[in-house]
């Protein structure tokens, strides 16, 4: 006579392929966005541009619009370069940069060379407002809408399929 | 394969950066205190706060510009005074309970935590259940 | 010419796997004489192929051979000829074929150390570990050939090892946990033979006993080595980070403890049966399931192996197949299990059913705290979570103070049941003492005390304490000694050790950042750390910044060195600690950033009886490896 319990291991040992299964299909790398639905969040920092230029939340005041965090040692960045200066070719929604931890004259230098699709670029040396937006690497790409709430993130190259499946349709709000 | 390592690479590339802009001042001692207390919330907080870009290590064991940024926010805080758990919730709020090891006790994580203590409860009376006592 | 030699061979390694894991069993259900085999010849024979297939990996490796893939990707032209050796295990590819001729080792030991009557028995196990090699090897040509070429331009270098595997105890480290976790299929393949021939629970626990503790053995060592590794080699100071795949090797290891514990009482008293044949399943299966954790990039580690989706489906599929036939096996087929004993709850058996109770529902808790990180993303719809070390060091402590508490008392207990207690009260005293004076000689050396080592001090006394004094009063002759009681006399006090400096290293550390310009000084605890000088030093294979600073606590100075290294093919930058080892403390200290010109920061630490954990893993490692050498040797 068999029990219940002769195959109670192999039920739970099923479960366990069942479920390490179900983790094997489903795995992107992307962290959590805590700040999603909360307000941009206040700073003071430099302009990059003009160090006598002392920057707030209030200057980034063109809304809807994105915030890109960059970099000139970032070199994904400069593969989306292009899709951002589209966007603001075509005056869909301005940009706002968030130069982060980078050298101020290679930056300068990047704009001028490329072309610059920011309205203004912040000056996070220190990476200050990056860690109040969880910024964890570059480029990085929020979305603030109207009201100036941060309503979605982009971590990675964003480009014209990011943006029609993620961003676009905040848009339209 | 290779073309995904590469734009991995690409992605997350926070590589060298030159720093001739600010100088910057320092001490002897990276993270000076006043207070022995507060050296040691800083230095324990370092263990228990995760690094967001690293793979697996805390605060602690890496390097990298973010964790060297982070280190500096938890310094702030902790001169300016916050214990323990505001400081946990001050980065919690910004980068999620990802930056924690230590995880919240919340529904979601009671089987977490309290999981193997009724295993061993459970698995106690079952022993006890079936086990043939010594006749005398 | 050669990898495809070694190729070839691996595939003939691959086909008679699949004769010598179906001909015995077709022999035993049809009776027909044409299907039975010389064993241990084949057993033999497959070791000698698949020995040639890894040799002739190795030997591409050492002849510089970039048009094998494997080796462009692991090796370079100027990699120092050990580490070319030593990359063969080095990454995924190469580590198979060493996993599967290390399972083949122990089916040729298992094979050659069992004198048992019964052929079929043993037809039977060798069989079921054919069909784990062919699976394995199966594995291995369809997803992870480490023979491919690169065609028609092989390139002209390699892209090289990676920089921190390149060391001494990481090329040791991978070889002994893949033995260790490899031996855990001769207990596996022994509990579904006897469950199949319906063995009498005594006689089958018997066989199983040896190659368990030599498992256990392996994986100790093997993770001890790692964790000195990591120690000295990631620069961080650390020696436990509770990471996947550390925990992925940690649940094994607390399974093969229980097993063997387990095996002691069914070897002895026949009870246990299935318990055992249970744990020998799930020993097996996690480590399965560890290799599945680290390689198919479903949790994300410092250690993880190039990760592949398509790989983890296909070591799911072998540990599915596997498991749940075994377990399919248990739950349907009526064997033999024995008969129920009665025994007291002061009795050796019910010691060993806490013993196992313990380690098996904290193997669980560790297992589950590793992978729930995605359960809770899959249940809260998106959300984050770590498990790390301080929640395992909350959860493993009430677990730790039971087994220990255990440990101290196990050696008095008696069979059925135990009649004198007068242990007890010597116990509590000479453990008290012992325990005194530990922290007496801490506060003499460390001129402070904690409150929060006294626990693990107290059960490190308890736990020596039990065992040596066991030993003493069966009043055995040296020779008996060392004949009947050095095996586990070693273990169990490897484990006080261990504990010891667990407790000491994790409250009486001391770590402190530092930024410093040659000839900065800086107070630290009672040493005076100076940087003392720094220059640019080139290794075979790198370039290197190396740092002298030295350690002054009024006696004696120490210069210690440590280096930032750029290697040169990959532009990797490792840490190489600087440390100074003392009986009762380490002087650690690694280097950070150049901040400006010549100014470096610093971590420094002080890591009292760190060395005492991994003397306490060797002991524990050399306890069980001579303990199965005497099960082995009562069995001839």
């Amino acid at each position: 006579m068999k029990k219940i319990i002769d195959v109670l291991p192999l039920a739970i040992f099923i479960g366990l392929v069942v479920v390490l299964f179900s983790f094997l299909s489903e795995k992107d790398d992307q962290l959590e966005t805590v700040l999603i639905d909360s307000s941009f969040p206040e700073f003071s920092l430099k302009a990059l541009s003009d160090d006598s230029r002392i920057l707030s939340k209030d200057d980034i005041s063109d809304l809807p619009a994105l915030i890109n965090v960059w970099a000139t040692w970032c070199i994904a960045c400069r593969v989306e370069h292009p899709f951002l200066m589209k966007l603001k070719e075509e005056s869909i929604l301005k940009i706002y940069g968030l130069n982060y931890k980078d050298d101020k004259n290679k930056a300068l230098e990047l704009l001028k060379r490329d072309g610059n699709p920011f309205e203004f670029s912040i000056y996070d040396f220190e990476g200050r407002l990056a860690i109040d937006l969880g910024v964890y690497g570059a480029p990085e790409t929020f979305f603030i809408d109207k009201r100036g709430v941060i309503r979605e993130r982009h971590v990675g190259v964003i480009d014209e399929k990011v943006w029609e499946t993620k961003f676009a349709k905040y848009l339209d709000e | 394969m290779n073309r995904l390592i590469l734009l991995a690479l690409l992605f997350f590339s926070i590589g060298s950066i030159s720093s001739n802009d600010e100088k910057i001042i320092f001490n002897n001692d990276a993270y000076p205190f006043e207070s022995e207390t507060k050296e040691l919330l800083f230095y324990s907080l370092l263990i228990e706060l995760r690094c967001p870009k690293c793979q697996s290590s805390n605060l602690s064991g890496s390097n990298s510009p973010i964790s060297n940024d982070l280190k500096r926010e938890v310094y702030e805080l902790v001169l300016e005074g916050n214990s323990s758990e505001q400081i946990k919730s001050h980065l919690v709020k910004r980068y999620g309970n990802f930056i924690i090891y230590n995880p919240p006790v919340e529904p979601a994580t009671y089987v977490l935590w309290f999981g193997p203590f009724i295993l061993v409860f459970i698995a106690s009376l079952i022993i006890l259940v079936i086990r043939k006592r010594v006749t005398k | 010419m050669i990898p495809e030699l070694g190729h070839i061979i691996l595939i003939t390694h691959l086909i008679l796997c699949l004769i010598g894991g179906t001909m015995p069993l077709l022999a035993e259900y049809t009776g027909l004489k044409i299907f039975q085999i010389p064993i241990k010849k084949l057993s033999v024979f497959l070791f000698l192929l698949i020995s040639i297939s890894f040799l002739s990996l190795v030997y591409s490796f050492l002849v510089d051979d970039f048009s094998v893939a494997y080796v462009a990707q692991n090796s370079n032209i100027n990699l120092p000829d050990y580490y070319k050796f030593a990359a063969t295990w080095g990454a995924h590819e190469g580590s198979l074929v060493l996993w599967i001729l290390a399972m083949n080792a122990w089916i040729v030991g298992f094979l050659f150390f069992t004198h048992a009557k019964d052929r079929d028995f043993l037809a039977s196990v060798f069989s079921i570990s054919c069909q784990v090699m062919f699976a394995f090897s199966l594995f291995t040509l369809f997803t992870s050939n480490p023979f491919e070429r690169i065609l028609p331009i092989p390139p002209l270098n390699g892209a090289d090892l990676n920089p921190s595997l390149q060391d001494f105890a990481f090329t040791v480290h991978p070889p002994l946990l893949y033995f260790g976790y490899s031996g855990l299929l001769i207990p596996f393949a022994i509990a579904v033979s006897a469950m199949l021939f319906s063995k009498e629970t005594k006689e089958w626990a018997a066989y199983s006993r040896p190659w368990t503790l030599f498992s256990c053995s392996f994986l100790t060592l093997g993770i001890g080595l790692g964790s000195w590794w990591a120690y000295y080699e990631l620069g961080w100071g650390g020696w436990w980070f509770w990471d996947p795949v550390e925990n992925a090797a940690f649940v094994p290891w607390l399974l093969s403890v229980a097993l063997f514990h387990s095996l002691i009482t069914s070897q002895n008293r026949g009870i246990f049966g299935k318990w055992s044949i249970l744990l020998s399943i799930f020993a097996f299966a996690t480590s399965l399931l560890g290799t599945f954790l680290v390689r198919s990039g479903i949790l994300t580690s410092v250690h993880a192996f190039a990760l592949d989706p398509e790989r983890g489906l296909f070591i799911l599929g072998i540990l599915a197949f596997f498991i749940i036939g075994s377990l399919m096996i248990y739950s349907i087929k009526d064997f033999e299990h024995g008969e129920d004993k009665a025994y007291a709850l002061t009795s050796k058996e019910f010691g060993f059913l806490l013993n196992n109770l313990l380690l098996v529902v904290l193997a669980v808790s560790i297992l589950f705290g590793t992978i729930f990180p995605l359960i809770y993303e899959a249940v809260t719809n998106g959300k984050q979570i770590s498990v790390g070390a301080p929640y395992f060091e909350i959860i493993l402590f009430p677990f730790a103070i039971g087994l220990g508490l255990l440990q101290g008392v196990a050696l008095y207990l008696s069979w059925e049941k135990s009649t004198s207690f007068d242990f007890v009260s010597r116990l509590l005293i000479e453990s008290t003492s012992i325990f005194a004076l530990i922290v007496l000689v801490l506060f003499v050396l460390f001129d402070n005390l904690y409150l929060n080592s006294f626990a693990t001090i107290f059960l490190a006394s308890w736990i020596a304490v039990g065992t040596l004094q066991v030993s003493k009063k069966r009043n055995l002759g040296y020779w008996d000694f060392l004949r009947k009681r050095l095996s586990v006399t070693l273990a169990h006090l490897g484990m006080a050790i261990l504990v010891l400096g667990v407790g000491v290293v994790s409250s009486y550390s001391l770590e402190k950042e530092i930024i410093l310009a040659p000839d900065d000084s800086i107070k630290f605890g009672d040493q005076v750390v100076k940087f003392e000088s720094i220059e640019d030093s080139l290794g075979p294979n790198y370039f290197s910044k190396k740092a002298v600073i030295s350690f002054d606590d009024g006696k004696d100075v120490s210069n210690l060195i440590t280096e930032k290294r750029t290697y040169s093919p990959s532009g990797q930058l490792t840490t190489e600690a600087g440390i100074e080892t003392e009986i009762f403390k380490d002087l650690y200290i690694s280097m950070g950033d150049n901040l400006e010109d010549d100014i470096w920061s610093f971590k420094i630490q002080i890591k009292p009886f760190i060395r005492w954990i991994w003397l306490g893993a060797l002991l524990i490692s050399l306890g069980s490896f001579l303990a199965g050498i005497k099960q082995i040797r009562r069995l001839a």
